[in-house]
Formats: structure tokens, sequence, C-alpha cells
């Protein structure tokens, strides 16, 4: 709640606090001269009394939307943001693909994705900070730019695959790619750049929601549920490069690096204590278990729709038949709202997070308000991630699905490095005294990286030896 | 002029030349102004010693050469007050007072002065952090704007946790409130709560009146239980309150049983109230005179008043009645437990203009728009907007006078740059 208490009522209005937020929509006194006229002397002291709010309008700290977003439950978060254009993608195409055969790969992950997020959500808890700013706190600066530099990239294919995403939604609504890109991207820009993102933001994230349907098209689809058991209990794992593939993709957009980010910071900026910590922790196994859980049932959805028709999907209105048991002809109109509203909140808050993130860790200035001049590298990476992805998401004659996964990959790729910095750090008793990790959890999470680890680097080197016509098939 | 980043790993060679370790980190002394550097952390091997000054004959950016053959190898161990500059300073976070921000130290600037070797400047640009990552030469920098004066940084002695610093943050504290809350929510919540704790009660209650409630809540809650009362004093009661209701019970508990009996009371009060009802928003910090005053009485009783209590909204005093078991002297005390009913409200301008021996009834307005403390939040708000007042009292049904909202926490609930009102449709 505000205060009546204007901290020295005799100073002068702050004028660098004035000055130095130039996108203040509507200015405390301002709008409060629009409500009283030229009123009366007296709300001179009253103007004082409404302080100038410090780079108000703005989603100026990332520390405030963080919190905002928090208050969802980082359980909640985590399974929407595995919900986003690449997460259905990767999740469609594994049904689509291998039907129920790939199930088995998200059981597994369930663990890895609890473990993992767990380890930062105490990060955040103990240390108060972000994980950006531990790892260049603690680390050497050469690893600190080559792992700010893989989260660049890494984010920089999500948001690629996020405008991808808006092109196929609107395609979907017969809204031509070359129109609705370059609009989209503007009107995301414009709106963070001014401020008033948080207010549309709403909106994004209601539609997203409708996501949520897809559970119920499992169900409806009447899949043969005892198939799916048995394929999940007894998976015929094929060593292919296609199968590897979709394995490492399954991982990168489960475990995305991003989600370690955010939700050390969302824990940090609720400001949960070791002590109360515990609470956090069984929201992020219970929303690290319901991320799955969705995407487990997509790819039921998908693979008793989908599979068993042999449909391979080629493009948006291919996935959205996943949910036709549900919506019949609608299907199309429920998949385009849900993925249209999915992408526009990750392409928004993607950028601006990277931005924040990278920022920190090298001590530059951040703050969507601060003008280029203050901030370059904030708002050069801000504005140039948005713009990498609109521009490659117009390429003509893109292949969307392939490059919705390849997005998906590279995050698998780049996870290795994140998840090796994590387990240093929450193993450094300095920092985390007795909060360090356990045994059991070492091991967890120790299989989790060397696994990831040598599927990236397995699909790396089958990728390589395709170029020579050497690789698995 | 040296930087840290070109000693650390530099060679140490005794007098003969002869390399006999390396650079691992540079100590020093906490202290004000430009604190000279006490000594050299080297390695040897698998040990980290101490090599003072005193036995240090050169330092340049590319070697340490000693003026002796023969060093201590005594092995080097931490002692309370003393910081590494590698370790604990280097790529962390600091404070800039004269900039009123938060900023990363890149690299730090060392000199011999005075006789002894000083830091003397943080350097936060990206140049050297091009240098450090082996990209642009050394002598490119310094560039105006990326150094800051060492004496102008305050360290935050969470940083080095195990050396027990004694850190001032005075001159941090004389920032104005509003600064001083931006920095905090560039920082951790172990941060803020150090420099919260170090401001005196009054600019600690004004900083965190400025934070967003739930990092009020979680510094009050982090605090020392005493002192978090103190500041909770300072506090405007409805602020205090909605820090109070985001604490757990016991804390709450707490908390109101360390504060003043009057604060306390009026803290309570307002937690009875649902956080958007108009209730929730009204504070109970105004001026509340008889009807038997006159003008005179009326601005003599304000003036009277113990400044700790003179409410910050001056402009109205409402003008009440007691029951009839409350004799209406001019002697007049505000009791908690005696209800006041609402009849009337003089402006600060009416009463100025008016004759000193007018009585108050003959100033008055009586027609009052109020609000019941069970109306929404925002509706009374609105109320108050749209009659443009400066403060809108909330009453019970038998105008008995509870609180008023001020128009400044009116604003902040309808602005739509406002955080509270987003946050709370999520909440």
């Amino acid at each position: 709640m505000p205060s009546k208490m204007p901290p020295k009522i005799d100073l002068p209005l702050d004028a660098d606090t004035l000055v130095s937020s130039p996108v203040v929509p509507v200015h405390p006194t301002q709008a409060l001269r629009g409500v009283l006229g030229n009123a009366m002397p007296a709300a001179v002291e009253q103007l004082r009394r409404i302080r100038p709010r410090r780079r108000e309008g703005a989603p100026v700290s990332r520390r405030k939307w963080l919190v905002y977003l928090s208050l969802l439950g980082p359980g909640i978060v985590t399974a929407s943001a595995g919900n986003d254009a690449g997460g259905i993608a990767t999740y469609s195409n594994a049904g689509a693909q291998y039907g129920y055969g790939l199930i088995w790969a998200m059981i597994v992950l369930i663990p890895a994705l609890a473990v993992v997020q767990e380890m930062c959500a105490r990060m955040g808890a103990v240390t108060g900070k972000g994980l950006t700013d531990l790892i260049r706190e603690e680390f050497s600066l050469r690893w600190t730019a080559f792992v700010m530099l893989a989260l660049l990239v890494a984010n920089g294919g999500i948001v690629i695959s996020e405008f991808v995403g808006i092109a196929a939604a609107f395609e979907l609504f017969g809204v031509s790619k070359y129109l609705s890109v370059p609009l989209m991207s503007l009107v995301i820009w414009v709106l963070i750049a001014k401020g008033s993102y948080r207010r549309v933001e709403r909106v994004f994230l209601v539609m997203a929601l409708v996501l949520f349907t897809y559970p119920i098209a499992a169900f409806l689809a009447h899949p043969d549920w005892g198939n799916v058991a048995r394929q999940t209990v007894h998976p015929s794992v094929s060593f292919s490069g296609a199968y590897l593939f979709a394995v490492v993709t399954l991982i990168g957009t489960t475990i995305s690096p991003y989600m370690q980010l955010y939700v050390q910071s969302s824990v940090a900026e609720k400001g949960v204590s070791p002590q109360d910590f515990p609470v956090t922790r069984a929201d992020v196994y219970i929303g690290s278990l319901f991320a799955n859980v969705v995407a487990i049932l997509i790819i039921v959805a998908t693979g008793a729709t989908l599979f068993v028709k042999g449909i391979q999907i080629q493009d948006a209105a291919d996935a959205a038949r996943a949910l036709e048991p549900l919506a019949g002809p609608f299907a199309k109109v429920l998949f385009g709202v849900g993925l249209l509203g999915a992408s526009l909140l990750a392409a928004g808050v993607l950028p601006l997070a990277t931005a924040y993130g990278i920022s920190e860790a090298f001590g530059f200035e951040k703050g969507v308000n601060r003008g280029w001049r203050d901030a370059p590298v904030f708002l050069g990476i801000f504005t140039g991630l948005i713009a990498i992805g609109a521009i490659v998401a117009l390429i003509p004659g893109l292949p969307l699905v392939q490059v919705l996964l390849f997005t998906q990959l590279i995050n698998g790729l780049a996870l290795p490095f994140v998840l090796i910095s994590v387990l240093r750090l929450v193993n450094n008793r300095d920092l985390m005294g007795k909060y360090c990790n356990g045994r059991i959890y070492n091991v967890i999470a120790i299989i989790t990286t060397v696994v990831v680890s040598l599927l990236s680097v397995a699909l790396l080197i089958n990728t390589f030896l395709g170029f020579f016509g050497l690789g698995l098939k | 002029m040296l930087y840290l980043s070109q000693l650390i790993n530099a060679p140490v060679r005794d007098r003969t030349g002869e390399r006999i370790a390396s650079v691992r980190d540079v100590l020093l002394r906490f202290g004000e102004g430009h604190p000279p550097l006490t000594g050299i952390i080297a390695r040897q091997g698998r040990r980290n010693f101490l090599i003072k000054f005193a036995s240090i004959a050169t330092i340049t950016a590319r070697e340490i050469t000693l003026s002796t053959t023969k060093i201590n190898l005594e092995p080097f161990e931490r002692r309370d007050g003393e910081i590494l500059l590698s370790r604990d300073v280097l790529d962390r976070q600091l404070i800039d007072v004269n900039g009123k921000r938060v900023v990363r130290v890149n690299d730090l600037q060392i000199a011999f002065v005075d006789g002894q070797y000083r830091v003397i400047g943080v350097d936060v640009g990206a140049r050297a952090l091009m240098s450090r990552l082996g990209f642009g030469r050394k002598s490119d920098r310094p560039v105006l704007g990326d150094v800051i004066d060492w004496k102008d940084i305050e360290y935050l002695a969470v940083n080095a946790p195990s050396v027990g610093l004694k850190v001032s943050h005075d001159r941090l504290g004389k920032l104005h409130p509003a600064d001083i809350a931006n920095i905090i929510e560039d920082l951790s919540y172990h941060e803020g709560s150090e420099i919260v704790s170090s401001l005196d009660d009054e600019t600690a209650a004004d900083t965190l009146e400025e934070l967003d409630d739930s990092r009020q809540a979680e510094i009050i809650g982090g605090l020392d239980s005493e002192r978090a009362a103190d500041i909770l004093e300072e506090m405007a009661p409805d602020d205090a309150a909605d820090v109070l209701a985001d604490l757990p019970q016991e804390k709450q508990d707490e908390l109101l049983a360390l504060m003043e009996q009057d604060e306390s009371d009026d803290v309570r009060e307002l937690l009875e109230y649902r956080d958007n009802t108009a209730g929730g928003l009204m504070t109970t910090d105004y001026i509340a005179v008889p009807m038997t005053m006159t003008v005179e009485q009326a601005l003599g009783y304000l003036r009277a008043m113990d400044p700790d209590e003179q409410p910050d909204m001056v402009y109205y005093f409402y003008v009440v009645e007691h029951g009839p078991d409350v004799p209406a002297d001019a002697a007049f005390k505000p009791q908690d437990d005696v209800p006041e009913y609402l009849r009337g409200v003089v402006t600060l301008r009416q009463l100025t203009l008016a004759e000193p021996t007018t009585p108050l009834t003959e100033v008055m307005e009586r027609d009052l728009i109020t609000a019941s403390p069970t109306d929404r939040a925002d509706d009374a708000a609105r109320q108050l907007i749209e009659y443009g007042l400066y403060a809108l009292p909330v009453t019970e049904e038998d105008h008995s006078l509870l609180g008023i909202i001020t128009v400044d926490d009116a604003m902040e609930r309808l602005l739509p740059g406002s955080w509270r009102q987003r946050l709370r449709v999520f909440s």
C-alpha cells in the first residue's frame, strides 16, 4: 500500500527521477492534474505525497514481472512454459512419429526435471540471487561468457520458435505470415518498450490456457490405454539418428535452460527463505510432474489421432487435428488461439528475460526505459532477439515443424553447460552451506547431466558423420 | 596504475628473478576512503601463503618482485575485517552511492598513493570485460564514466560472510528513500536486509514503504524482531498493516506485541479489514477535532500534538461528536475505544482564512461523502477521485469515523501503471 509519508516533504521532486522515466505512460502528477483540474495550491502538498514513482509504467523491474508471474505458482508457470510453440511441436511430433513409443522418455524426465528445478529453486532461496549472477560471481569470466553465449543462442532459438508459432497460428486463420509476423514483432516490441506489455499479457495467458484442453482431447480420442502402458514399460528403443534427434528435442524442450533461470529468479524474488523452502520444493515437484503429465497427454492425443492414421505433422493444421476428438471442426480454431497465445506470451517474456539475465551477469545497465544511450546492450539483446525471431520466421518456404524441432535441439545442446554450472554451484559449500546437495540428489543430477551430455555429443557426432554418409539413419 | 586482473596469476619472483609462486589474490583491510592493500596471496604448489608488502620490491602489470630471497611460507588464513579482492569483490555487485545504482565490478584499479598500494577505483565498463576475455589491449582503458572512485562505493558485507565485516551504509542512508528502494530492488533480499537494518528507523520505514508489499514483508520478516517492530512503528499504520498481513500469523503476533501500544492498536484495527475493501485501503492517521472547538483551538490542537502523532494528511480536519457519556470539553484527547461520530469537515484553507474565534460548526461542511468499510476499495478510490477530494472518510452506518482513504493511496490503486492493481488481478 502506498504510504502517506512523503519521504522528505521539503525536498523538491527529485528531478532525476522524473527525467529518467520518459516512457511513464501517465505520471501520477499528470494523472492527478487531469483528475483534479488545476486544483488548489494545497495540491502541491499532495503531489509531493504522491512520490515520483520509481521508473514506473514499464516492466522496468525484472523483479516485478517475476513476482507477478510467480504468483501463479512456479508449478503452473513451468507447465505453461513447456507448452509453448516449440513444446507443442515437439510433443506432437513425438506422438505422430512414434505413437506412444517415446512416453517412457517423458516418464524418465519427471525426476530429472524435478531434481534440476529443485536445485535451482533451492539456490534461489539460499542465495537470493539469480542463476546468471551466481555464474558470474563464482566462475571465471571466460566460463561466464561461454555459458551466457550458450543461453543467448538457446533462448534465441526459442524466440525463433515462438515467431514460427505466431506465423503458423495466423496461417490457420488464413492470414499470411508476411503480414502477421512483421506486425506482431512490431507490436511486441512497442508494447514492451513502452511499458504496456503487462496489460495485454493477461490476454495472451488466457489464450494459452486453451492448450490445456489437450488432456481432455487425449481422453476423448479413446486411446488404447493398455497399449500406452505396454509401450511405456517396454519401449522399443531404437538407435537411429531420427530417434536420437527426437529424444534430444524432448529433453531440450522439457528441461530447457531458460526454465532453470526462470525458476531460480522467481524463487529469489519471492524471497523464499531456506526455512520456508519445503513449500516451494513441493510446488516445484508438483509443477514438474504436472508439466510432464500434460506433455505425455499431448503425445497420447497425437498418437491416438495422427499416428494411427499414419499422418506426419507438416504444418499447424496437421497438429491441430489432435484436438478434433474434443472440438471437431473447431479444432483448428482452438489450436490456433492456444498456439497464438502461448507464442505471443513467450515471444514477449523471453527476449526481456534474456536481456535482463545477461545484462545482470555482465553488469550492464538494464531496463526498457533506460534508452539506447544508457543501456545499449540490454536493448540490443532484447531488440535483436525479436528481430532475429521475426526474420527467420519470414524466410520463404521455411519448413515450420523442422525449425521448431531444431530450436529445441539447440536447447538440448546448450543444456549440459547450464547443468554443469548448476551442479558445481549447488555443491559449493561456501555458497550453499548446509543446503548443498545430498548424495541421492547428486546421483540423479549427475546421471541427468551425463546422459544429456552424452546424448548431445552422440547426436552431434552422428550429424557430423551424416555429412560423410556414415551416420545412423 | 595497475588493474587487479593483471595481477591475478602474475608471477612472483624473488630478488634474483627466479619465479617462486604466482599471485592468487590481493588482501585488503576494509576501511574508509582508499584503504591500503595489506598483502598478496601467492600460491606455490598447493599452498596459499601471504606475502606482506614489506617484502615486495616492485609491482608491475607483469610481475611482482620481492626484495628478499626468502619468504615465509606460512599458510594463509582469513582474518576478520580483511577481504580478498578477487574472491570477494571482483565480479560482484557494489553500490555506487553517487550514481544511486548497483554496479558490477569488472575490474579494480590499484595505484601507489601516499606511500602505499591502494584500491582507488572500480571499473564497471564493458571494455574491462573485453580485455579480461582477451579482446582489446589494457591500455585502451580507462574510459571516462567506466571507473568509479572506490570511496564512492559501498560494499555489501553479505558478500564476505565469513570475515565479520562491519560495513557502514551511512552514505547510502543519506539518499532519498525512493533511491534506496531502487537500489534494494536490484539486489538480493539478503543484501536488501543488510541495507535496511543499517538505516535509522525512520529512513528504513520510508524506504520500505517504497518497496512492493511482498518485498517489504520479506525484509521485515528477516530482521531481528525488536528492530522490525521499531521500524513498523515508524511506518504509516496502513502500510504497517499491509506488511504484517503478508507475514505468517505467529510472526505477526510477535511483532504486534513488541510494538508500542498506540501504534499496534491502530495496526490491529486495520488488519481486521480485507485487503480489497475500503477498510483495507484506509489509514487511521487523521485529525479529528470535537464540535465544540473554535478555529483557533483546532489549529492549536494540531500544533500541540506530539510530532510523531501529527498525521501526514493535515488538509482536512474531521469534526466529530462523542457519545453522550463523554464530556465535551476543549481539552480533547482522542480515545481509541470511544466512538467518534463524524459531523463535518473543515479544510486547512478554511481554518487559515476564518476568524480565530469562529466555532468550527459555523465553517464546517456538513454534507459529506463517505465510504463504508466494506465497500470495494476500487469503488471508494474512484469516488474520492470523482469528487476531487484529498481524502475520503470511512464510517460505519451510525457515522462513527473509522479512518480515511488518502488520495495517494487511491491513485496508486487506480493508476494504470500501478503494479498493485496488476498483482491483485492474479492474487
